[in-house]
């Protein structure tokens, strides 16, 4: 169910630019659903991965 | 090509690599056109595998071997999939990398197979708990820069 994916932001720049992304790290969850920006706590990604499915 | 990981590295990888328990299966994904940093991920995937006896790597093309790509939601290249393997079989636990992980991200790819080796996520209960329930598909992209 879950998929989790490094992307290198320079070399996919297209992607970086559709989910605008100015800092690194950015977790981006559900093609945009989430974007957080610098590290993220683990209760923070649940808090956001609730938020995002309802649950 | 010159060696990317020096000896002093390799001694490091080594050292990282002796506490591994299970067996992971790495899928390097390249492609021959367009891809600025296929070639030198692939070496540096083909200079790591061999440090560990418990670290296997599979190397395809996004093209060529489609079905592969498709059958492990590979899309990018260069694209790396850390995977479990348990004699001939190999478990995916939708991890992957898009890019050359070099700097810190080779130190993430490091942890991520021992990670995958232990055969445990380290997550939290509650997490644990939202994942058991969890009936629709979650992609996380973490993007990052090479430093």
């Amino acid at each position: 169910m879950v998929q989790a994916e490094m992307v290198e932001a320079m070399e996919f720049q297209a992607l970086s630019s559709k989910y605008n992304v100015s800092g690194v790290p950015q977790t981006t969850i559900n093609d945009g659903a989430a974007n957080v920006v610098g590290a993220v706590p683990e209760s923070n990604m649940l808090a956001e991965l609730k938020r995002i499915t309802g649950k | 090509m010159a060696q990317l990981l020096n000896a002093d590295v390799v001694k490091q990888i080594e050292e990282a690599f002796a506490p591994m328990k299970e067996a992971v299966q790495l899928l390097y994904f390249g492609k021959k056109d367009n891809c600025d940093y296929c070639k030198d991920t692939q070496q540096l995937l083909e200079e790591l595998a061999p440090i560990s006896d418990k670290v296997s790597l599979d190397i395809y093309d996004l093209e060529a071997d489609a079905d592969v790509a498709a059958k492990f939601n590979v899309d990018k290249a260069p694209g790396i999939v850390i995977a479990a393997k348990d004699g001939e079989t190999v478990s995916d636990f939708g991890i992957r990398y898009a890019g050359i992980p070099s700097g810190h991200e080779f130190t993430s790819l490091i942890q991520d197979i021992l990670r995958v080796s232990g055969r445990d996520s380290g997550l939290s209960q509650s997490m644990r708990d939202f994942l058991k329930d969890l009936d629709e598909p979650v992609l996380m992209q973490v993007f990052v820069t090479p430093t």
